[in-house]
């Protein structure tokens, strides 16, 4: 203890309790789970335990000996400097190595013939460590796994690699002891269980770290050019260059890659002299790029940096004085988070400026203060049983040394994950791997894995194991195509549909700049900059996130709250509440605002639960289920977090509706499921499940491997599985998957018992509301139809080219 | 079903996505892609096998129906390099009477010789009373065309933002694309011109698609 409060003196840093803490914890070979924000000094607080007990056992260490995992890989080059500098310090002579994605083939090598003191590496990375053959010997010196910022792995599918690392590590490395880092998060008893599994040796720390976050909503000057929707809220750049003048350094926090692209231009545009300070940070830009800003970032070099969630982690910039929230940050979690991304000195309040896009966002604005004020942290919900990720994970072992079934089904089963697994489903897992069907068949050539004499399970076809190699890792995205100058010069990489719709000579914003497409190529756009003032701008699929509960509750009760009138936010909504109460109600909290219009597009029922974007999805597929029922009718649907939109090109009756009581809480499930399947939402779940267990070969963008005749899109997959094989596990975890995850099946059914209490009121209104806009006029939408397909047909017409309208 | 006349000549379209020619009793069928399952199954890819049956069933449902003379293949009847399915395929053959005709497309790469060791005849292309038979699209002087090779799909519109994709036979003036005959293809979306013409093909019909003008 002396040598670590030595040296936190030599830091001139003063330990704080929690850091305390852990040394002991960890010296008593607890697990343990530690809570505490980015930047509090967290990551010394554990690297200190691991090194304090090699001081004190005064022989040098065998092997590796510690590993570090984190989810970002900037967030691994941050981790690795910081504990490689205690290290040297403390215990000169002992290395802590990085690996990830971006490790060279020749450090590899290295690392694995003789491995450091200490890794930091990924979940992926960690899965491709155990691909290889000795991986056994490799880390048979291990004495800890420390998980960092668990809580941004808890809920996601890299969650469950880890899950089934550890358990796995656990099995022949008895005394390996685990330690998790995670913020505070709603569900933290569940995490720490997943985390450290059922042991009873463990202790939970809470750093005592109460920062005070200031927020402030940018008003909009005059209401009555406030757009009433749109995602942008480009009209508020004056403001926002202002407040990037009044400070030292801003970051700008976009929920979109292309909102991001879009912010960066338009300042640059709006202030030239901006040029050279301002940077923009995004998962898709290129690494070294992305380094840089990082760099530049800490250097005091930069006055503006435009990012999205991927600065929202880690890395500490002290700097940065002030954050521009542009848009809905859907949680309260989140906001805090990026938040406490300025004012990092102790004692300094944490500043963020919420930019709404539209009108209703004001709302929103006053209802995160609420949750600020209350700490309204929101869970993080665990997958279970996603048999995708399994099913990698036997492939990542079979093409190294091989596994026996009997004596891993048992290690499967200690994780959280697949707690509840079978036998059946089991050996259903084992026969998809070794015979790819669940019945032997005549002719079949199916060849992935094989049994060999002694019953080990291992891949012998070198073809198969390199696919395996290459695609292995669970963030799932289209292929990724990388971006380069003509002349040479990465720029990032970027999904492959958006470049299949552009020409050879069409300009296109990336990375900040408008560039030309010369050509496609072996997986690699090649560009050159560009003079032109129009370009398209790239949107990135996914990234659609949902309001928390927590924070739809915050809204509901905002909205309904005297308390708020006065309020700045509201003060500047007044108009649009006016209009508002001209055409239909703001709803009360006893009442459920359903609105009926007509445009020249159809007949528009819009739904006010103010539930969030998750529950809204599932509500609005589900009424237009049961809405089906009663006479054959197509629905489009919208929503976003605040309602739904039924699109249909024929009025439905509302009295048929309110008769037929069809917001009742009888077989909301079993309606819910039938729904699902008419609507086909799974379809876009089976995406990342075709990836990630192997059925969709993406390739590799700088390693084009011949896949020639084996391309095919995970659609086309999801077809043949329901129409031939609709007992597959994959086609029914779609189906799952959708249900709790993007659902959130509990919370469903509380939603639509408050609606039992609630009067419903239809307004018929002569046309759109404030209230429907940002929905009606979504292009993102879900189908459902009860008609037959000739019949629907008969009404519809072709989309002519183009150039021949 | 639909039925269109071509130079005095009577073509059924059938939801099958083939084309029976009365006159002569001849089935026309594109893009079959044989072997297409198989050829993942062996690469570790378990596409269900059941997929790749579809096709022989999918055929004696249709030579019930239409029995003919004749079977002519517009191209890519297999999908790759020769597999299991070949057996089967093998099988097949020697239980029709009608003649088995293929005109070669770019998936063919097993060797003609195979085919016609079988029995069948292997052709570049066919033309016959006025008529053209091709698997890539293309424009013949003074022939009608009917081609493959694009597994055509088209998208349609309607009130209340619905949209509709299916596939189709797709029809130009002087040219007629046949949909994919094979389960476990995709689709190539197409845009019409004023002057083409689209039959989408549902479950049990095909439905000629009306103009917005």
């Amino acid at each position: 203890m002396n040598d670590l409060l030595s040296w936190f003196t030599g830091q001139k840093w003063t330990p704080q309790d929690f850091q305390k803490e852990c040394w002991t914890a960890y010296s008593e070979g607890k697990n343990g789970m530690l809570h505490a924000p980015t930047g509090s000094g967290k990551t010394y607080a554990l690297w200190g335990g691991i090194l304090q007990e090699i001081l004190k056992n005064k022989q040098t260490p065998k092997g590796l000996q510690a590993l570090w995992i984190t989810p970002l890989r900037a967030l691994a080059v941050e981790i690795q400097q910081a504990t490689q500098r205690m290290t040297t310090d403390l215990c000169p002579g002992l290395k802590v190595d990085l690996r990830t994605g971006d490790s060279t083939q020749n450090e590899r090598t290295r690392q694995k013939r003789s491995p450091s003191f200490g890794l930091i590496t990924t979940p992926e990375s960690l899965h491709v460590l155990i691909s290889n053959k000795e991986h056994q010997r490799y880390f048979e010196n291990v004495q800890v796994v420390v998980v960092d910022e668990w809580h941004e792995l808890l809920g996601s599918k890299r969650g469950v690699q880890i899950e089934l690392a550890l358990a796995y590590l656990r099995s022949f490395l008895p005394n390996l002891r685990i330690w998790g880092i995670s913020a505070t998060l709603g569900n933290k008893t569940l995490a720490r269980q997943i985390l450290l599994g059922n042991t009873k040796k463990y202790t939970t720390i809470t750093a005592q770290i109460q920062k005070e976050i200031k927020v402030i909503s940018i008003v909009p000057k005059n209401m009555e050019r406030f757009p009433w929707r749109g995602h942008l809220g480009i009209h508020l750049l004056p403001q926002v260059l202002k407040l990037i003048q009044k400070n030292k350094t801003t970051l700008v926090f976009t929920n979109t890659r292309a909102q991001c692209e879009i912010w960066f231009h338009k300042l640059l545009e709006a202030n030239p002299n901006l040029a050279g300070s301002i940077a923009m940070h995004h998962g898709s830009i290129d690494k070294k790029i992305r380094l840089w800003v990082e760099e530049a970032l800490r250097k005091e070099e930069l006055k503006v940096v435009v990012c999205t969630s991927s600065l929202d982690l880690g890395v500490d910039f002290s700097p940065v004085e002030s954050c521009i929230q542009i848009g809905s940050p859907k949680g309260v979690g989140r906001f805090i988070q990026r938040a406490g991304r300025s004012g990092h000195r102790p004692n300094t309040p944490s500043t963020i400026y919420f930019l709404p896009t539209h009108a209703m966002e004001l709302i929103e604005a006053v209802a995160l203060q609420e949750g600020i004020k209350q700490q309204k942290i929101e869970d993080r919900i665990p997958y279970l049983n996603t048999y995708d990720v399994l099913l990698q994970f036997l492939m990542t072992l079979a093409i190294g040394s091989g596994f026996y079934p009997d004596a891993l089904f048992p290690i499967v089963k200690k994780t959280f994950c697949y707690q509840t697994l079978d036998q059946e489903k089991w050996q259903w897992l084992l026969n998809f791997l070794i015979k790819g069907s669940q019945s032997l068949e005549h002719y079949d050539e199916y060849k992935k894995v094989s049994v060999l004499a002694n019953g080990l399970l291992q891949v012998t076809h070198k073809g198969i194991a390199m696919r395996h190699r290459l695609s292995m890792g669970t963030i799932v995205s289209d292929a990724d195509l990388k971006v380069r100058y003509q002349k040479g010069g990465y720029l990032g990489t970027i999904e492959e549909w958006f470049v299949s719709k552009l020409k050879p000579g069409d300009v296109f914003t990336f990375s900040g700049r408008n560039l030309e497409l010369i050509r496609l190529q072996h997986m690699e756009v090649v560009v050159k900059k560009s003079k032109a003032k129009q370009a398209k701008v790239p949107a990135w699929m996914g990234g659609r996130m949902s309001f928390s509960a927590h924070l739809s509750d915050l809204l509901k009760s905002t909205l309904q709250n005297p308390a708020h009138e006065n309020s700045p936010e509201f003060k500047a909504l007044a108009p649009v509440f006016t209009q508002q109460q001209k055409e239909s109600i703001v709803p009360k909290p006893h009442e459920f605002l359903i609105e009926r219009f007509h445009t020249k597009e159809g007949c528009h029922t819009v739904f006010y639960p103010f539930e969030g974007y998750a529950i809204h999805e599932a509500m609005a597929s589900l009424m237009a289920y049961r809405i089906s029922l009663l006479s054959p009718i197509s629905f489009t649907m919208s929503y976003n977090d605040y309602g739904f939109e039924l699109l249909s090109d024929q009025a439905f009756d509302s009295t048929r509706f309110m008769d037929n009581d069809l917001f009742t809480i009888q077989y909301v499930l079993e309606d819910l499921e039938k729904s699902i399947n008419l609507s086909e939402m799974a379809r876009r779940r089976f995406r990342d499940i075709a990836v990630i267990s192997g059925l969709v070969f993406q390739g590799f963008p700088n390693k084009p491997i011949k896949t020639k005749h084996l391309q095919s899109g995970s659609q086309l997959f999801y077809d043949v599985f329901k129409d031939y094989e609709p007992d597959n596990l994959l086609y029914h975890q779609s189906l799952e998957e959708t249900f709790d995850h993007g659902m959130e099946r509990g919370r469903l059914l509380e939603v639509f018992e408050s609606i039992q209490k609630q009067t419903i009121v239809w307004k018929e209104c002569t046309q759109p509301t404030p209230f429907s806009f940002p929905l009606i006029t979504d292009r993102i939408r879900s189908k459902l139809s009860s008609e037959r397909v000739e019949d629907r047909i008969k009404k519809m017409y072709l989309q002519l080219d183009k150039t021949n309208r | 079903m639909k039925e269109i006349v071509l130079c005095q000549q009577h073509f059924l379209l059938h939801p099958s996505g083939g084309i029976f020619w009365k006159e002569t009793q001849t089935w026309l069928l594109a893009d079959v892609h044989l072997g297409k399952v198989a050829h993942f199954r062996k690469h570790g890819i378990a596409v269900p096998r059941k997929a790749e049956g579809a096709f022989y069933q999918k055929m004696e449902g249709l030579l019930k129906e239409y029995p003919s003379n004749r079977i002519l293949f517009l191209g890519d009847l297999f999908h790759s390099y020769q597999n299991n399915e070949w057996f089967l395929f093998e099988a097949w053959v020697k239980q029709q009477k009608a003649e088995l005709i293929l005109i070669q497309g770019n998936h063919d790469i097993i060797p003609a010789q195979k085919f016609t060791l079988l029995g069948l005849t292997v052709l570049d292309s066919l033309e016959e009373a006025g008529f053209f038979f091709t698997h890539y699209p293309t424009e013949k002087e003074s022939c009608f065309v009917f081609c493959g090779h694009l597994h055509p799909g088209i998208k349609l519109m309607g009130n209340g933002q619905q949209r509709l994709t299916l596939p189709c036979f797709y029809r130009t003036p002087k040219q007629l694309i046949l949909p994919a005959f094979g389960s476990f293809t995709g689709l190539h979306l197409l845009s019409p011109k004023r002057e083409d013409q689209v039959y989408a093909l549902t479950e049990n019909a095909v439905v000629e698609i009306e103009r917005k003008n």
